[in-house]
């Protein structure tokens, strides 16, 4: 039979008075993430060669192709495409860095992506001329 | 053999003809944050309930036919996110089921990983779940200590994930990421902390005037009642059936990991607490002896994009109980159908027995106790036959409602019960018909 008096609970309340806060001033202090975070996604336009797998991949179709004309390789023309990314709607799984062949994406350690314009999420950087 | 939905209809309303002299309560029924959003039509004889008619799926999210449409791979995320808790189990579950369509093994240092994963998970559900217990029990203090504690456990995810809640670890066929180097003496060291703190709110919950008083003797079923009603998970080991899918059809590593099957007897929500620590326990023992032993070895092999043609299903045991993936291919890229059953839909019955025979102001705690996701508080209103008033309650009147019932000596120092309702009471006044 269970004893009904309430001393269990007092020491410990003891121990949290004399603690320091276990909360941390977050938007004052910078927030420690692990290594293996997963944040905001970036990509490196330079090694990106516009193979596609990574719009093919996505789960939450983050990543939109888009055509950029065409180039000259030997007698052949080749469409130019480079990835668009939305990360309004990323979820962050980390599928399509997994996938790229050429090492060209990789999920950053920001997490700060809050922002009222929605535009500002697109991210452009490898479709930019 | 079952009744068209205007059948249905009408053999409810013929219930409700029977009870027409007490007072009907319509709880629910929409919270985006459930699963199975739940709506309950409570039949109440002055502050007890008589009876429980509920009626389900109010959000209808099409998870299962948006999964048709998508690539295998993908809809390994978007199950993931059939639930906010216990996120990892489903992607696992859903995976072990074209594991099988597709003939190939999964390494064991992958299936060790799984586990790890899985029973942390576990552990920082019951947290979870034990902090909410404790906020709407009126014992604050405990959620903040427990929620704190739930901070540990989170933290090794995230150190092994990369992310809290999502961990998007699975794979067809093993696992993305492996255990980082250097893990194994801080996963130990928080797991024998976490058994240390589970010890110690067992002593608590065991001794404290609040926790008894609001989760002894309330929400009583039977063994039989349970066993009948098909409950899974904790609802079925707190009558003390040994239902766990870890021990009856183990998947992961689970037949290699020391298994601890907690069952208690006692049948009461004061059980559910007991029960969800020790298991609590059993699983820090559990991920502790995963990360001493993990095997070496790869931790994936690669699975082509098209899954062979075939139907399978699979079971794997979530916190909250038992789900269930069936799986069906017909070769190409995406899957021809998959159907997904999750534990609160199979302990709903039970609960509505838990339900029967307690006061309106045990239904916060009853409800949670079966481990939904508690926002449906949120939409409780109240019809008195007597004076046609109708008012609504917040989730936090009604939690304030249930502590002032059982310690009245609190309420002087709250705002009264009397002026809940007379506050509430104003907002509007209508017939009973337009219910």
């Amino acid at each position: 039979m269970p004893r009904r008096t309430a001393g269990a609970a007092v020491p410990e309340m003891f121990r949290f008075m004399l603690e320091k806060p276990t909360t941390e001033a977050y938007p004052f202090k910078p927030i420690q993430v692990p290594e293996r975070f997963r944040g905001k996604l970036d990509i490196d336009p330079a090694k990106c060669t516009g193979c596609q797998v990574c719009s093919l991949v996505c789960p939450a179709s983050v990543i939109t192709m888009v055509d950029l004309g065409t180039r000259k390789v030997g007698d052949r023309e080749l469409r130019v495409r480079r990835p668009l990314f939305d990360l309004s709607s990323c979820i962050y799984c980390g599928e399509c860095v997994d996938n790229c062949a050429f090492n060209a994406l990789e999920l950053t350690k920001q997490f700060e992506v809050a922002t009222p314009n929605k535009a500002d999420l697109m991210m452009r950087k490898a479709v930019a001329k | 053999m079952s009744a068209t939905p205007d059948q249905q209809r009408r053999e409810e309303s013929a219930g409700l003809m029977e009870y027409s002299a007490e007072s009907l309560v319509p709880f629910g029924p929409i919270h985006p944050a459930l699963k199975e959003p739940e709506y309950f039509k409570l039949v109440l004889e002055g502050e007890r309930i008589i009876d429980v008619i509920p009626r389900i799926g109010y959000v209808h999210r099409g998870l299962e036919k948006a999964a048709e449409s998508r690539p295998w791979v993908q809809n390994m995320y978007m199950f993931e996110r059939t639930c906010g808790i216990c996120s990892f189990v489903h992607s696992l579950c859903y995976g072990q089921a074209v594991e099988e369509l597709t003939m190939f093994q999964v390494p064991r240092r992958a299936k060790f990983i799984r586990t790890i994963i899985a029973e942390m998970e576990r552990i920082h559900s019951h947290l979870l779940w034990v902090g909410l217990m404790g906020h709407w029990a009126g014992f604050d203090t405990l959620f903040m200590w427990v929620w704190n504690d739930r901070e540990v456990v989170l933290d090794l995810v995230e150190a092994i994930a990369g992310n809290r809640v999502h961990k998007s670890m699975n794979a067809f066929c093993g696992v993305r990421r492996d255990m980082p180097e250097n893990m194994e003496e801080r996963i130990v060291e928080r797991m024998k902390f976490l058994t240390d703190r589970a010890r110690y709110y067992r002593e608590i919950i065991d001794t404290e005037e609040t926790m008894l008083k609001r989760t002894e003797n309330i929400g009583r079923v039977t063994a039989e009642t349970a066993e009948k009603l098909c409950a899974v998970g904790p609802m079925a080991r707190y009558v003390g059936l040994r239902r766990d899918v870890r021990l009856n059809d183990p998947y992961a590593a689970y037949d290699e990991v020391p298994l601890d099957v907690v069952t208690t007897t006692d049948g009461d929500v004061h059980a559910l607490l007991r029960l969800r620590l020790d298991e609590l326990v059993a699983s820090a023992n559990m991920v502790t002896y995963a990360v001493q032993n993990l095997p070496d070895g790869p931790i994936r092999v690669k699975v082509p994009p098209i899954i062979p043609a075939g139907e399978h299903s699979s079971h794997c045991e979530a916190p909250r109980g038992e789900i269930f993936y069936y799986v069906k291919s017909s070769g190409g890229r995406t899957p021809e159908r998959v159907k997904s059953r999750q534990p609160t839909m199979a302990n709903l019955p039970t609960a509505l027995e838990m339900l029967k025979g307690q006061t309106l102001a045990d239904i916060p705690v009853v409800l949670t106790a079966i481990d939904p996701c508690f926002g449906c508080m949120d939409r409780m209103s109240f019809y008195d036959t007597e004076t046609n008033r109708k008012w609504t309650w917040s989730g936090e009147e009604l939690r304030q409602f249930g502590i002032n019932y059982y310690f009245p000596e609190r309420a002087k120092r709250k705002p009264a019960l009397a002026d809940l309702i007379g506050r509430s009471a104003s907002v509007e006044q209508c017939s009973r018909e337009e219910f």
